[in-house]
């Protein structure tokens, strides 16, 4: 079943069944990697998957993926990797050169990634959230029919502080919370001996706390951070490892849920 | 308000707007009260001076009179943006909102079985 695109959403995209926003409070707790990881995993399990870069200031689909600026004039977007649809800030600028925007602008910009790139049909879209609670987020969650939103956290109180004002921002404009996913969770060493280096039941906590389920934990692994560098998602590029498969259970309960789930309705037309 | 407590539908009912929510609850929310509280950030900078006694109207308000909506956009799946008569369309009331403007009326009797 399509999204709901009722008359007042700005942005409809008819061929787009489910639209998915990766956010978290706090910079820095691997939202981008989440995404471009959840992307490639529904990907390889056989969905038709878009992943758009909503990071104006920052954005890091472009080296994930292995691409980088291209020629606007003569490259249709979105692009395509791995059989990924994306777009990202990163393919229209030097990523030596800085993007020093306003807020207005970044609303344009986000707004304009939507709906004027051609996504075509696709059965995830997947969007890459700057952190925080600001202009990106709240166009999005104006302005897109969005079905729902994933949370990323670290175990770290610090993280989970800022975690909690996303979940609250969702709330407050109504997008479903899909749940809060734990990155970062732990590191198995040689011997075989989980290390819990930024500590432990942040992610279970907060999910509990927001009343949503907890999508799971993502063990640290050096390689996660080696492919995204790479320009080759670690699910494809080590689908054997522990946190591949973490992230391939992932996309499995995002795809159960989106069965399980009913679809938020779209508010009613006003009849004058 | 709980995530699934919606409006069914909004209607225009004379100098107000009947709303029927997901509950079962039947409110209708007038004209005048929406824009008095209108919270775009023009119109609260305004309720928080000083009411002034010999506030002038401008021609603009003068020739629009009493405020009615002309248009009545969601946004998102959270709030609705009103375009005012006075070309005012600033304020997205939410649904909060416009659940607590609203005064609740009896149920009509067509549209509830009878008991």
């Amino acid at each position: 079943m399509p999204p709901p695109s009722g008359p007042g959403q700005k942005f409809s995209l008819p061929g787009v069944k489910h639209l998915i926003a990766v956010a978290s409070g706090k910079g820095g707790v691997g939202k981008s990697t989440v995404a471009a990881n959840l992307a490639v995993a529904l990907q390889m399990a056989g969905q038709r998957v878009g992943l758009m870069d909503a990071d104006i200031y920052g954005p890091s689909v472009p080296l994930m993926f292995g691409l980088g600026q291209v020629d606007q004039t003569r490259t249709p977007f979105p692009l395509e990797k791995f059989g990924i649809k994306l777009m990202s800030m990163g393919f229209l600028v030097d990523p030596n050169q800085a993007v020093i925007w306003r807020g207005p602008k970044v609303a344009q910009a986000v707004g304009s990634f939507l709906a004027q790139v051609p996504w075509g049909e696709l059965d995830f879209l997947i969007i890459d959230l700057p952190p925080g609670t600001g202009d990106a987020q709240l166009t999005l969650s104006q302005q897109a029919p969005l079905t729902g939103a994933i949370i990323v956290t670290t175990p770290g109180e610090v993280s989970l502080i800022d975690a909690r004002k996303g979940v609250k921002m969702f709330e407050e404009v109504r997008v479903p919370v899909l749940g809060v996913i734990e990155n970062m969770s732990h590191f198995t060493s040689a011997d075989g001996q989980k290390h819990a280096i930024f500590g432990t039941g942040g992610g279970a906590k907060l999910a509990a706390e927001a009343g949503v389920p907890f999508l799971g934990e993502l063990p640290i692994d050096p390689r996660v951070a080696t492919a995204g560098d790479a320009g080759e998602p670690v699910v494809r590029k080590y689908p054997d490892s522990p946190v591949s498969a973490a992230y391939v259970a992932l996309a499995q309960t995002v795809l159960r849920e989106m069965v399980t789930r009913p679809q938020a309705n779209a508010l009613p037309a006003v009849e004058f | 308000m709980p995530a699934d407590l919606l409006p069914l539908s909004i209607k225009r009912d004379g100098v107000a707007f009947r709303v029927e929510w997901s509950d079962g609850l039947v409110a209708t929310v007038p004209f005048q009260k929406l824009r008095d509280h209108c919270p775009c950030a023009g119109c609260n900078d305004e309720r928080a001076k000083p009411a002034d006694p010999f506030r002038v109207l401008s021609a603009r308000e003068v020739a629009a009179g009493l405020p009615v909506p002309v248009a009545m956009k969601p946004v998102g799946h959270y709030a609705y943006q009103i375009t005012w008569n006075d070309g005012h369309d600033a304020g997205i009331f939410t649904l909060d909102a416009l659940r607590h403007l609203g005064q609740p009326v009896a149920p009509s009797k067509d549209t509830h079985a009878p008991a």
